[in-house]
């Protein structure tokens, strides 16, 4: 615990060395955002949409973009750098569990998305978007998206631990992308098409994305709320096992 | 220690040493059954050709690489038993000087004091003195991604030596360094071998065994082929040669790594010398 938050920190520092990084996890979703409100505003006019609950089609739209900022596994980026310098030796021939290398790594992705999730927040309010469920509801929000990054972050640091390999790692993270877009990000699952519908349903992805969603647009949602909590859990607990299998083998 | 290694103390032991890779090409046995006794106090030194199992031996006895059969103790400590136990009494410097740029050269060797359980003020004192060690003092706080070749080599030693390790791990420590920057080098192996500890280092110069080692060992294809101190591997040489020359540790290299070998159909098959 206590090496993983060293760790932490030093990874944080390492962020706060290449601000550059930091360009396209923000400018990227906040494109997303801007050119799809554009383009679908019209269709979806806040008085006369039922899903929209009066708001703007931003404040629909604000949860797949906070989903994909916390897709970009910057930590594994880093850590794949490190393993391919040798740099990741040095912390194994440490007395640590092996583990707080990864772990150290995951905290600070956890804060860096607490501060991009925030900020795109803050932007989204500016363009008239209201959280319904208030205060309490925007920092459940910014803590739900940052424990996700963590987790998605985590599963390409699998990718790294296994492969070694900074292209590898790359392409890995393009696996999981179709499950952010294979989501009812453009309207609820029951206006999808009936195939996108099934898709939308089986990935887990869509539950973090409709919890997201209804602390923006209804308020506190009990049903909703928990499934997200429940896939949230079981990807992180299934990420963590994992890890702890690769980092302990790691020869 | 308890186990009864006191009347021996021998800072390295290991026996029937082997390790296999599983590659995609099949398997490749790197290191075929070495055995190695280190006195405690010694500079030992490990010599062979490219690909004859030196890294591969060295990443084992730091705890870094399972070993696929045969055992290790370090310090006293088998390190495949007890690996963490094993990490307290190692110090390693890689082949490749695995150092993180973004870091400053103090803040690297904090951290690394910090992760060996010291507290931050003791861990910055402890940085502080191995700057002066290696004479990084006024680079300390620029970013390691600045740093000359052997610079970086300096740091990766230093760091190697937070915890104050018994025994001493070096692989290649002045492969790719200037004349100068090797003589630094060797004048800190020396001096960190006579506060007492002990050192096992890889070389590919054949000076730098004859200068620095009490004893060496050379390997090929993974075995041991020669061990002795270097006087004793030229004096064994000259009397089989018989011819009143005096050979270098360049000849006994050779001889030992050169002439028991014939290329067959591709495949190096070993002949006994
Ligand atoms: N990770 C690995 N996977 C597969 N084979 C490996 C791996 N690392 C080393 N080898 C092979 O094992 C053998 C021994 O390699 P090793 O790096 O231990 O040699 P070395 O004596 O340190 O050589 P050098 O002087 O070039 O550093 C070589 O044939 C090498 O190709
Ligand atoms: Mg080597």
């Amino acid at each position: 615990m206590n090496h993983s938050l060293t760790l932490g920190l030093r990874a944080m520092r390492e962020t706060l060395r290449t601000p550059d990084s930091l360009v396209p996890t923000l400018l990227i979703p906040l494109f997303f955002l801007v050119v799809n409100i554009g383009q679908a505003g019209r269709i979806f006019p806040s008085d006369d949409t039922d899903f929209l609950n009066g708001q703007n089609y931003a404040a629909f739209q604000l949860p797949s973009s906070l989903l994909l900022a916390a897709s970009f596994g910057g930590a594994a980026l880093y850590l794949v750098e490190e393993i391919e310098g040798g740099y990741f030796d040095k912390l194994r021939a440490t007395p640590i569990p092996r583990m707080s290398i990864v772990l150290g790594r995951l905290y600070a992705e956890f804060v860096k998305s607490v501060g991009i999730t925030a900020l795109m927040i803050a932007i989204s309010l500016a363009l008239g978007v209201r959280i319904e469920s208030g205060v309490a509801g925007f920092v459940l929000l910014v803590v739900m998206v940052s424990i996700w990054a963590m987790v998605f972050s985590g599963f390409m640091q699998l990718i790294a631990l296994k492969t070694r390999s900074a292209a590898a790692t790359q392409a890995g993270g393009l696996v999981f992308f179709p499950l952010l877009f294979l989501t009812p990000n453009f309207v609820p699952r029951n206006l999808l098409t009936r195939p996108m519908e099934v898709a939308a349903t089986l990935n887990p992805v869509t539950y973090v994305m409709e919890a997201c969603r209804s602390l923006i647009l209804d308020g506190f949602d009990a049903t909703a709320l928990g499934k997200g909590a429940v896939v949230i859990a079981a990807a992180g607990a299934l990420m963590l096992g994992l890890s702890v299998r690769l980092i302990n083998r790691y020869d | 220690m308890t186990n009864g290694q006191a009347e021996h103390p021998s800072a390295i032991r290991a026996v029937g040493l082997v390790k296999t890779y599983r590659g995609s090409t099949g398997e490749i046995e790197a290191v075929r059954g070495v055995d190695l006794e280190v006195r405690s106090g010694e500079v030992f030194g490990f010599l062979g050709p490219n690909g004859a199992g030196k890294s591969t031996t060295v990443r084992m006895l730091t705890t870094l690489m399972t070993i696929t059969a045969g055992s290790a103790h370090v310090a006293g400590v088998d390190v495949a038993a007890d690996p963490d136990g094993a990490r307290h009494k190692i110090g390693v410097a890689l082949q490749e000087a695995g150092l993180d740029p973004r870091q400053t050269g103090r803040e690297l060797l904090t951290l690394q004091a910090r992760l060996f359980g010291m507290s931050s003020s003791e861990a910055a004192a402890r940085a502080e003195e191995l700057l002066e060690l290696v004479e990084l003092t006024d680079a300390g706080d620029r970013r390691i991604k600045g740093y000359s070749g052997g610079m970086k080599r300096r740091l990766d030693l230093a760091s190697a030596l937070v915890h104050r390790p018994d025994v001493l791990f070096l692989d290649e420590p002045t492969t790719g360094l200037d004349p100068a920057s090797r003589l630094t080098v060797w004048a800190e192996v020396r001096r960190i071998n006579q506060l007492g500890t002990t050192v096992f280092l890889t070389t590919q110069y054949l000076e730098e065994a004859d200068q620095l080692c009490d004893r060496i060992a050379i390997i090929d294809q993974g075995r041991i082929v020669r061990e002795g101190t270097p006087s004793a591997l030229k004096d064994d040489l000259a009397r089989r040669r018989g011819d009143g020359t005096t050979p270098t540790l360049d000849d006994v290299f050779l001889d030992a790594t050169g002439r028991t070998r014939v290329q067959v159909d591709g495949d190096v098959k070993e002949i006994q010398a």
